[in-house]
């Protein structure tokens, strides 16, 4: 078995492949190099990648790495009924998360939070391979951008022999069945699965002070404002880390972890839901 | 002048019937709640039919909206829990 640690967007990345030698470690190399490729598309801290650019001018024509963020984005919007927006970005600015986390952390929030508008105008067209904003509309791809890039990096691993991809919790594997933990409330379950991807949204990690107490990442796009419900974090399977990325989130939003379950057994989305009462529920088919 | 008689008598007569006709004596008045409930046993039963069909159409329109949903997440992974070491562990991200 190969591993390959390293930093970047902004977390901890690990690679696993399961092959020796020079062609495993060229492997690794691409993964990595085709990450970083991503990161500089696709942050919003870095000035000229492309999202960047685009929040700046309103319309760019950018490459297909963007273009399929996007669009995947929008669907995503479209399929939560606007619980998952990429238009949030204004909102997790204003409520202090305008700078990478390291600097946030370290500064906290200053103010109190401001809720802002979210659920503006995108529009992706394919044809001319173009994106537009409405006036006074960014968008912030964070999770699903990472997810994106894990799913890519995935793709160059598996052409070499089984592998797992871990962007700081967002989880694709293939070729084999992989034990993969997944955090509960009091302690650690793992789940096998053999092709597919894991991501958790919550509020336990990326938080800062606030002249409130407290302050999170995960905005609800109903409010503009930090979500308030009842849940920790929310892990969800789905085939690809977007995917589990989108619908981490969505039930993450659902408000309360009753909902949540609910929605995961409607939806068949294998789910593990903590709350902030210190509860865990498997949902989804998950028991 | 007994056309004369006779003319008057027509044009007599046909205000008073205009004067019938208008006060509409067949009308009976309700007070509103009887009015809104048909009396009829029929139309009541028509009314309840309507409103079970309505109920039922926002029924199908929500399980035709929840399949839609479930058709257009792809099916997951099969995905199971066991007791081995993880080989990564999924977090906050």
């Amino acid at each position: 078995m190969s591993r390959h640690a390293f930093r970047a967007m902004g977390t901890d990345v690990e690679l696993l492949l399961d092959a020796e030698g020079a062609e495993a470690q060229a492997a690794l190399r691409a993964a990595e190099a085709e990450l970083r490729r991503l990161e500089a598309l696709l942050s919003r801290f870095l000035p000229d990648s492309e999202l960047s650019r685009l929040n700046r001018l309103g319309e760019l024509a950018p490459g297909p790495d963007l273009l399929a963020v996007a669009e995947a984005a929008l669907a995503a919007r479209e399929l939560t009924a606007g619980r998952f927006d990429p238009t949030v970005h204004d909102a997790v600015v204003a409520a202090g998360y305008d700078r990478t986390f390291e600097l946030v952390a370290a500064r906290g929030a200053p103010t109190p939070a401001v809720a802002a508008r979210c659920g503006g105008g995108v529009e992706v067209d394919a044809a001319s391979g173009t994106i537009r904003l409405d006036p006074g509309v960014r968008l912030d791809l964070g999770g699903i951008a990472k997810g994106y890039a894990v799913d890519r990096a995935l793709r160059i691993l598996a052409q070499h022999a089984p592998a797992l991809v871990d962007a700081g919790g967002d989880i694709a594997l293939t070729g084999k069945p992989w034990p993969v933990g997944v955090e509960t409330a009091d302690g650690t379950i793992t789940l096998e699965l053999a092709e597919g991807a894991l991501a958790t949204s919550g509020r336990d990690r990326r938080r800062w002070r606030a002249p409130e107490g407290e302050r999170h990442h995960l905005i609800d796009p109903a409010t503009g404002l930090p979500s308030e419900g009842d849940l920790l974090r929310v892990t969800a399977v789905a085939g690809t880390a977007a995917e589990a990325e989108v619908l981490a989130k969505a039930l993450f939003l659902a408000g309360d972890a009753d909902r949540a379950a609910a929605e995961a057994d409607e939806l068949g989305v294998p789910a593990v839901l903590v709350t902030r009462a210190g509860h865990t529920a498997l949902a989804g088919g998950l028991a | 002048m007994a056309r004369l008689y006779a003319l008057a008598a027509s044009i007599l007569a046909l205000f008073l019937a205009w004067i019938g006709i208008d006060a509409a004596p067949w009308q009976t008045e309700q007070p509103p709640a009887a009015a809104a409930a048909p009396a009829d046993p029929a139309a009541a039963a028509l009314a309840a039919y309507e409103r079970r069909l309505r109920r039922d159409a926002r029924l199908v329109r929500r399980v035709l909206a929840q399949r839609e949903r479930q058709q257009s997440i792809p099916a997951p992974p099969a995905v199971r829990i066991v007791t081995a070491a993880p080989a990564a562990t999924t977090r906050s991200s």
